[in-house]
């Protein structure tokens, strides 16, 4: 059997950069480790030297109401699962081959537990297939849809719409600063969006009793309370004029609406 | 004119309950999901002073008539403790109602807290 050059644990453990070599070597004594206090070393090198490609690509997340270091405990088993099926035979970089599973990792940390309560999966996918399907047909109506025929679009019973529907509620909210496309990290946020409904915000506030409370609520939340209540927008129109999906507004409504319903009772 | 009645206990957690029985008719009524919405908000909105954020002892009857262009709503507060129920809108309630029904209404009925709404079809 040919000799493999030994892996050099020092300078991981000082946390200096291995070369391409002595990484593959180390993932070479990781597979062929005889036991598995042997592995667990090898492989606390391997994650030391890619922890930093974690934090960047847990950072890419940063704004969607998750503390960073949770995001790299995260990422950290997307890494661990990437170096336990790491194949030396393919001609790719580790790091090449470990992102997608990284960041799959902390997409499906999102998709998860972005649910306020447990919802089955089932109904999960039905709320971000009527999402979707309620802004087409809205553009393409030039109206609000009828159940019946997010029914026909969706080939879903009534009664699975209206359950999809109201599931809807169950759903976590967004950060303010999560971009407005998500798939883009560039692009504008629900914040930068509001500038312009500043004065008329004031308005709402003296116009009701509610000031204290209307302060306390995040701005997005006031906007959407007064293009609804006093401007007469609809919840249709309201998605439209932030870019964000009816469904949404939906939700942030009944939950803003909640709160003050609490804090009036109190 | 059809009419359906739903009885839940007088608490928060079952309102959503009525929401979807609120939303099962008017999407039998042809409401778009707007509107639907609406009469959803409207339904929180007055349950909300029946059932207060904690619940109470009794139950919430809700009676929902519909025609061909409208879907009215009664609802009940039979409670142990009617008197706690405060049976006068505020005015975030009256806000939001009149924005999201045609007329709503809470008084007290000699003892129980009763509440009415009505939504048209756009």
């Amino acid at each position: 059997m040919q000799a493999r050059p030994a892996p050099d644990r020092r300078l991981a453990d000082d946390g200096t950069e291995l070369s391409r070599e002595q990484i593959r070597a180390v993932f070479q004594a990781y597979q062929d480790a005889p036991n598995e206090e042997e592995r667990a070393d090898h492989r606390k090198t391997l994650v030391s030297q890619y922890l930093g490609l974690v934090e960047f690509l847990a950072r890419r997340f940063r704004n969607r109401g998750e503390p960073t270091e949770d995001l790299v405990q995260v990422g950290s088993i997307g890494l661990l699962k990437a170096i336990d099926r790491f194949d030396l035979e393919r001609e790719v970089e580790f790091s090449t081959y470990a992102t997608p599973t990284v960041v799959g990792e902390l997409k499906r940390h999102f998709r998860d537990k972005g649910w306020a309560v447990r919802v089955p999966r089932r109904l999960q996918e039905l709320h971000l297939e009527l999402s979707k399907t309620v802004s087409e047909l809205s553009q393409e109506l030039g109206r609000s849809p009828t159940v019946p025929e997010l029914a026909e679009h969706t080939r879903h019973s009534e009664e699975n719409v209206l359950e999809g529907l109201e599931i809807a509620q169950a759903y976590n909210f967004t950060s303010l600063d999560v971009p407005v496309d998500q798939d883009d990290a560039g692009s504008v946020s629900f914040a930068d969006q509001f500038g312009a409904e500043d004065d008329q915000l004031r308005v709402l506030e003296y116009r009701t009793a509610l000031a204290p409370e209307m302060a306390k609520l995040p701005h997005r939340e006031r906007t959407i309370l007064y293009l609804r209540f006093f401007r007469g927008l609809t919840q249709s129109e309201i998605a439209q004029h932030l870019g964000i999906s009816q469904m949404h507004v939906s939700r942030l409504l009944n939950r803003t609406l909640g709160q003050l319903r609490e804090a009036l009772e109190e | 004119m059809d009419a359906v009645s739903i009885t839940i206990p007088a608490s928060p957690q079952y309102v959503g309950v009525i929401r979807l029985v609120a939303a099962g008719l008017a999407a039998r009524q042809g409401f778009s999901l707007d509107d639907i919405e609406d009469l959803k908000i409207a339904v929180d909105e007055l349950a909300a002073y029946v059932t207060g954020s904690q619940g109470r002892l009794g139950f919430l009857e809700v009676v929902f008539s519909l025609d061909a262009e409208c879907i009215s709503f009664k609802g009940y507060g039979r409670l142990e403790e009617p008197e706690e129920v405060r049976t006068s809108l505020t005015e975030l309630s009256r806000m939001i109602l009149e924005t999201v029904t045609e007329s709503a209404s809470l008084e007290r009925v000699g003892a129980t807290p009763t509440f009415h709404a009505s939504k048209t079809r756009a």
